[in-house]
Order: C-alpha cells, then sequence, then structure tokens
C-alpha cells in the first residue's frame, strides 16, 4: 500500500463518493413521500423519469466542472461571476449542505431512538455522531474516499440481502393496474422521487478532487446509476410487499416491510436490526459527506483553514439536527431541502453554466 | 516516552467509560415477554371487581378486556426443581379497559415484570368484540407501537377470545401453537393463508372487505374453523364463513398447497381426492356497463381413499367417473360460497374487486366506493377441470 499525499480520488472513489453522497434517509420514506403525492402503484415510473432527469442535472455540474480543472465551485464561481455574487451563491450552496447534514443526523437519531436505543436521549447519539464525522473530515477527501470504499459494500449488501428476503411478501398484484390513471400522478410523484437524489451537487466540488477528471461522466453515471437502481428497488419491494394502502399509512414503510417477516433458522430472526445498524452507517457516509463539502467551501469561500472550521461546524450542524421538535417538522425539512435543491440547481449549476457560456461564446472573454 | 505512556493511560481509562455498553439495558429475566394477545368484550373478572372494590379504580370505560399472554412464568432451572406439579409454560393475565395502551401499563401495577411487546406473535379478536367496536381502533395501538412487530398475526374468535388462550397440555403454549398451526396450510385448504398487521393495516385502509381466520375453542382445545368477515365501509365483523367455504374460497384464488375433496360415488361410498395441485384463473368481462366475472379451475390430483370395494380405480373409465364426481362436489361448494357471499352478506372477500381494477381500471374508479352492493348483483361463472393422474400404490 502507498499513501497518496496529493489528495486526489480515484474515478471509482468518485462514484462511490457520489452513491454515498445521495443514498441517505431517502431510504426509509421515500415509498411514503412518493405514494402520498401520486396515489397509485406507478410510482416506480416516477423514480425511473426522476432518476434520468437528475442524471441530466448531475452531468451539466459535471461539464461546468470540467471547464475549470483543480477548481471546485466554491472557487470557480467566483471566476464566472465575479466575487461577491459567485460567493453568495456558494454560501447558500454551503447552508444547503449544513442543513442536509443537521437532517441526515435528527433522522438518524429519530429512528435509532424509536426502534433501537429506546430511553437514550437523543443528544447522546447525536454527539458522538458528530464527532467521529468531524474526525473523519480533518484526514482530508482521500480518508473519507476510503471510508466510504470499505463501507459501501457492506450497506448495499445487508440492503440487497434483506430485500431479497423480504420476496416472501411480495405480491405482484400490489403494483398493479399499471397506469390506471394515466401518466398525470406519475408526474405528480416526480416531486418526491427527484428529491430523494438531492446530494448529488457535490459532484460540483469532486471533480476538482479527481485523479483524472476527464472520467468524471463515467463516475457520474455510476455514482447516479447505483442509487437510481436501490431506490427503484426500494420502491418495488416496498409496495409489492405492503400495498400502497399499508405504506401510506406507515411512517418507516421501508423499516416495516422488514419488521413484517420473521426468518427461522437463519442467524438473525428480524432483519430490521442488522439493517438499521448497518444503514447507519451508509446514514454517517452521507453526513460525513455533507460534512466534509460544507467545510470546504467555508474555507474556500472565506479563505480560513479548513482545521479551524471543522470544528466550528460541530454547534452548527447540532443545533439544525435538533432544531425540528415534532417529527411532522422532521418531514417537513427534508420537503425544505428537497425545494432548496431545485433551487440550488437553477442557481448554481444553471446559471452559472449560462453565464459562462454567455461570457465565452459571445463576449469572447477568458475566463 | 513518559508522555506517550500517559497518552496510553488516558486512553484506556476512557475505554472503561465506553466500553461500559448500554447502561438502560434491561435484562430479559425482569421483563414479561408476552406472546399472545387477546381481545375481548369487556367484561371485568372476578378478581377485577374485587380490586376494584378495594379502591383499585381509574377512569375508563369497560370496553375491551385485553389478556396477555405472558411466557415463560419462571425460569427454566426453577422449572426443573417443580417439575412433578407440571407447572403451565405460560400465564394469563387479563385486564379491562377502553385504551389498550392503557392497559398494557396497567398490568405494570399488578406484576413487578413489565411486559414488553417483541414478541408478540398472535392476536385473537373475539367477533363479538369486533362486531362492537371498529377493527382499525381495536388494532390502531398495535401497529402504533415500536416495540410490537407488524409480523405478528391476527386472528378471530367464534367464543370468547381468552379461551383460545387456554390448553390442556402444559407443555404448549397456546400463542405459539396458533402460530404454528397457520403453517398447516400445505396440508388442508382449510387453512387460510395467514394475516399479519401490515397486511391487516392496508386491508382495512382500502375499505374493502376481507377475512380473518377464525378459532373455536372448547376445554383447552381449539380449532381453525372457516373466517369472519370484516366489511370494508363499517369495519366491522358482520358474518362468518364455515370451513368448506374457507376451502372454495382457496379453490377461486387457486392459492392453496393441498387439500381433499371429499365426496361419495354412485353407491354412496366415501371417495377422496388428494389435491396436488390447483390453478385458477380469473377473467373479468365488460359489455357495455354489464360486468361478470368468469373463473376457470384446473387441478391435479390423486384418489387416495375408495370405499366401494366393488370398484377398480385402476380403469380409466372409473377415474373419469370419479373426477365427475369431485367437479361436481366441487361445483356445489363454489355455489355455497358465492351464495353466502352475494346474497347472505353481500361482500366480495375473494378478490374479484382486484381483478377488475386491474383489468377495467376505469370502470373501477366509478364503482368501486359502492362495490359490495354491486358485487351481489354481478354474474359469476366457473369451470372446473380436475384431473386424477394416478391412485396411490394399491390399485384395487
Amino acid at each position: 500500500m502507498f499513501t497518496r499525499t496529493d489528495d486526489k480520488i480515484s474515478t471509482r472513489q468518485t462514484a462511490i463518493f457520489i452513491t454515498d453522497s445521495v443514498l441517505g434517509a431517502g431510504i426509509l420514506t421515500l415509498p411514503r413521500s412518493v405514494i402520498e403525492t401520486a396515489q397509485t402503484p406507478d410510482v416506480w415510473l416516477s423514480v425511473i423519469v426522476g432518476g434520468f432527469i437528475v442524471l441530466m442535472v448531475a452531468l451539466v455540474m459535471v461539464k461546468l466542472s470540467q471547464q475549470f480543472p483543480n477548481h471546485t465551485v466554491y472557487q470557480y464561481a467566483k471566476r464566472i461571476v465575479g466575487t461577491i455574487p459567485g460567493g453568495m451563491l456558494s454560501v447558500c450552496l454551503i447552508i444547503y449542505f449544513i442543513v442536509i447534514a443537521g437532517f441526515e443526523v435528527r433522522v438518524f437519531a429519530e429512528v435509532t431512538m424509536y426502534y433501537l436505543l429506546e430511553g437514550t436521549p437523543i443528544w447522546a447519539i447525536v454527539i458522538p455522531f458528530i464527532w467521529v464525522g468531524a474526525y473523519i473530515c480533518l484526514g482530508g477527501i482521500n480518508s473519507i474516499a476510503r471510508v466510504f470504499q470499505i463501507i459501501f459494500p457492506i450497506s448495499i449488501l445487508i440492503l440487497v440481502l434483506s430485500y431479497f428476503l423480504s420476496i416472501r411478501l411480495f405480491d405482484i398484484d400490489n403494483l398493479r393496474p399499471v397506469l390506471s390513471e394515466g401518466l398525470l400522478p406519475v408526474f405528480k410523484g416526480l416531486k418526491s422521487s427527484v428529491l430523494v437524489f438531492t446530494g448529488c451537487e457535490v459532484i460540483m466540488i469532486l471533480v476538482a478532487h479527481m485523479q483524472h477528471p476527464e472520467r468524471a461522466v463515467k463516475a457520474t453515471f455510476a455514482g447516479i446509476g447505483i442509487p437510481f437502481v436501490l431506490y427503484l428497488m426500494t420502491i418495488v419491494v416496498v409496495i409489492g410487499g405492503m400495498s400502497i394502502d399499508s405504506v401510506m399509512n406507515s411512517t418507516w414503510p421501508t423499516i416495516d416491510l422488514l419488521r413484517s417477516f420473521e426468518i427461522a433458522g437463519l442467524i438473525f430472526e428480524r432483519f430490521e436490526f442488522p439493517f438499521l445498524v448497518i444503514w447507519m452507517m451508509q446514514l454517517f457516509c452521507n453526513f460525513t459527506s455533507f460534512y466534509y463539502n460544507a467545510s470546504l467551501g467555508i474555507s474556500q469561500v472565506f479563505g480560513v483553514r479548513l482545521l479551524p472550521v471543522i470544528f466550528g461546524l460541530i454547534p452548527a450542524i447540532f443545533i439544525t439536527a435538533l432544531l425540528p421538535e415534532r417529527i411532522n417538522e422532521v418531514f417537513k425539512l427534508g420537503d425544505t431541502i428537497g425545494r432548496m435543491g431545485i433551487a440550488i440547481f437553477f442557481l448554481v449549476p444553471v446559471l452559472l453554466s449560462v453565464i459562462f457560456l454567455f461570457r465565452k461564446k459571445v463576449l469572447k472573454q477568458h475566463v | 516516552m513518559y508522555r506517550q505512556k500517559k497518552m496510553l493511560i488516558i486512553l484506556l481509562l476512557s475505554s472503561l467509560v465506553v466500553i461500559q455498553g448500554c447502561w438502560s439495558s434491561k435484562e430479559i429475566e425482569d421483563l414479561s415477554v408476552y406472546a399472545g394477545l387477546a381481545l375481548d368484550v369487556g367484561e371485568r373478572v372476578d378478581i377485577e371487581r374485587d380490586l376494584e372494590s378495594q379502591g383499585a379504580k381509574y377512569l375508563k370505560k369497560n370496553l375491551v378486556t385485553a389478556t396477555v399472554q405472558i411466557v415463560p412464568i419462571k425460569s427454566f432451572e426453577r422449572q426443573e426443581k417443580s417439575k412433578e406439579k407440571q407447572l403451565l409454560k405460560y400465564s394469563n393475565l387479563r385486564l379491562t379497559g377502553d385504551s389498550i395502551f392503557e392497559i398494557m401499563r396497567q398490568y405494570s401495577t399488578r406484576r413487578d415484570r413489565p411486559v414488553i411487546g417483541h414478541h408478540l406473535k398472535v392476536i385473537v379478536v373475539s367477533t363479538k368484540l369486533a362486531q362492537q367496536q371498529h377493527m382499525d381502533q381495536l388494532m390502531d395501538f398495535v401497529l402504533r407501537d415500536n416495540d410490537i412487530r407488524p409480523s405478528c398475526r391476527v386472528f378471530f374468535s367464534k367464543g370468547k377470545a381468552y379461551d383460545t388462550f387456554l390448553i390442556d397440555q402444559p407443555e404448549e403454549v397456546p400463542a405459539f401453537r396458533i402460530n404454528s398451526m397457520t403453517q398447516n396450510s400445505y396440508r388442508t385448504n382449510k387453512v387460510m393463508k395467514e394475516v399479519n398487521l401490515t397486511q391487516l393495516d392496508g386491508l382495512i385502509h382500502s375499505k374493502q372487505s376481507f377475512l380473518l381466520q377464525n378459532i373455536v375453542s372448547s376445554n383447552g382445545e381449539i380449532e381453525f374453523s372457516g373466517a369472519g368477515i370484516i366489511k370494508g365501509d363499517s369495519s366491522k365483523w358482520i358474518g362468518d364463513l364455515n370451513q368448506e367455504n374457507v376451502e372454495s374460497l382457496s379453490w377461486i384464488q387457486g392459492n392453496g398447497h393441498g387439500g381433499v375433496i371429499k365426496s361419495y360415488d354412485w353407491r354412496n361410498q366415501t371417495i377422496s381426492y388428494e389435491i396436488k395441485s390447483m390453478k385458477s384463473k380469473m377473467t373479468a368481462k365488460l359489455k357495455g356497463d354489464d360486468i361478470s366475472f368468469h373463473v376457470s379451475i384446473e387441478s391435479k390430483g390423486r384418489l387416495i381413499e375408495n370405499w366401494d370395494i366393488n370398484e377398480n380405480p385402476s380403469e380409466l373409465a372409473y377415474l373419469e367417473a370419479a373426477e365427475k364426481i369431485f367437479e361436481e362436489r366441487l361445483a356445489k361448494m363454489l355455489d355455497s360460497l358465492m351464495r353466502k357471499m352475494q346474497s347472505k352478506y353481500k361482500v366480495d372477500v375473494a378478490g374479484f374487486g382486484k381483478n377488475l381494477s386491474i383489468q377495467y381500471p376505469q370502470k373501477w374508479k366509478k364503482i368501486k366506493g359502492n362495490w359490495d352492493e354491486e358485487f351481489s348483483r354481478i354474474p359469476v361463472t366457473f369451470e372446473i377441470k380436475l384431473t386424477i393422474t394416478d391412485y396411490g400404490s394399491s390399485t384395487k
């Protein structure tokens, strides 16, 4: 093994980094949130369409980032639109990352407190989580990517295994009739199915850290493709196993699916516990990704050292995580994040690309 | 060097704090694990009346009597000592109230070890209670709770649900027995496919009528017998299907894994057909505004019992004649079920509605609010094809 000194990540690591940024708390609530808006079993089509939309969006981000080798979005935003407007855009992105990080921690805490550690105070769950996250962030992007590489196969394996075991409950009739209400509900469901892909904005930062930035498109395809497949699986397995009426009534449908069967004779009789424990690691990756990207943003925008920023963000994330009082507010925060994600997308990559192209092609400026 | 040692000591000491484990953990010996929950119409037992007369009261209506079956009541060690006494492996605890959750917590005023629901396997609801209370009200707590898993199965009881939790064999736990009996559906199609809480939640929420397996009990013996019908729009119990109806239902849905058709031949002697496979295909037909259903049933099986000594089952002519008899018998059973569903109770519990919704979603949307009523007027035709493939190990 050799240790890298240049703090760059390989193409495969980038793909896993993107996957881990996208795949988080969404998997626990996705089936309910899409069915609530669409009200038909056709929501798996929404996930397919949503995945393609997000892939296109991600490609815009990649293409833009590739124009500025070794520069993150925080740095090239200034070059495109000037220091102050660019800085403001970056601050939007940073706040967005901090809020998602806080949200992930909160969802993690809620699920843990309800199903695993009843009676444990929320701070006792949240604080160690943030601390360990801070510790990894101190190691830089390379160590984060390596942690992701270790956790990724384990969490995906357990997820797929749990789904596979739930096949005994699967009834294809729960997914039928197909398109009984036409295409309209599918598009309504898009609202929620696009939201679960929030987090792919990290691509704009990752490209600068890639050893081979020219392979960023490939990494993006893999990085969006893996969560896409897993989300699609989640929707099909959960609806097929529970029926839409039951999913709509369930706060955490994916966990409820795993709680609906028992397996005699295997190491685990109940699969929600291994799933939750492993998924915690996945949520941790998700959280770390946003934590790091927010810290990096602050350090690059305001020109301060990374280390104090990482420590400074600990209370910020802690407060964000504990701000919602009721569970309704937590879910509302999730929805707000989704809407912020769409706004961020139009504000940052689209706006920057348009101005960049305008300056380059029309004004013939060298940016 | 000294600095490193100091660091190491601090690290080791701090690990003492971390590896304490879960400080809010509770030992399982200190808890009452309950495996079954029986819900009856609120009726205070004598002890409860007596306790209440001494002032053990709180504000409540006596709507529901909840019984939890706690297993095992003694630790294994102590059980061995008192082997001669043949201690029961469970204890039933009954309380009355109007909130299941409150009753659960009220147990803590009666027993030292609090009850926990992690291992609840079976819920039995008496049909009398289900007739008075909405099913979704009764199931609300168990669906919401974090300890009780939705994998728990739900049944009806013809008599008191409490009686299904009594058993004359001391080494058996009734709740476990009921739970395991659901696996016998491959032996007879009188045992229905089990309904767990997640499925029940979906069924109640979809506002369509559905069935739950009935249990009857007598002196510590229990039997799965037929099914209770929950009417979709009222979410209340309205009646029963008998054992034969449940068999017929599995033929319509084609989801049986085994069982028997017994009939009598032309000399009025018993002949039995062992089901090896069953397949059914339900098709909805829409002509203008008129809906009709056609169900074609196909099955392969074995002539397993023949009391008629004058006949030779290895002859083709005999087998074909026997097939006819079994087909007629099955047709009669189906007819009786259809009459019960369409005329007596006016409910669809066989999945005709789901079939229509898949084939003609537009039509379904229009009539689904009043489906049970509509269904009672829809003609259903059957086409039955039974094939006796062999006659076991004796030719005569």
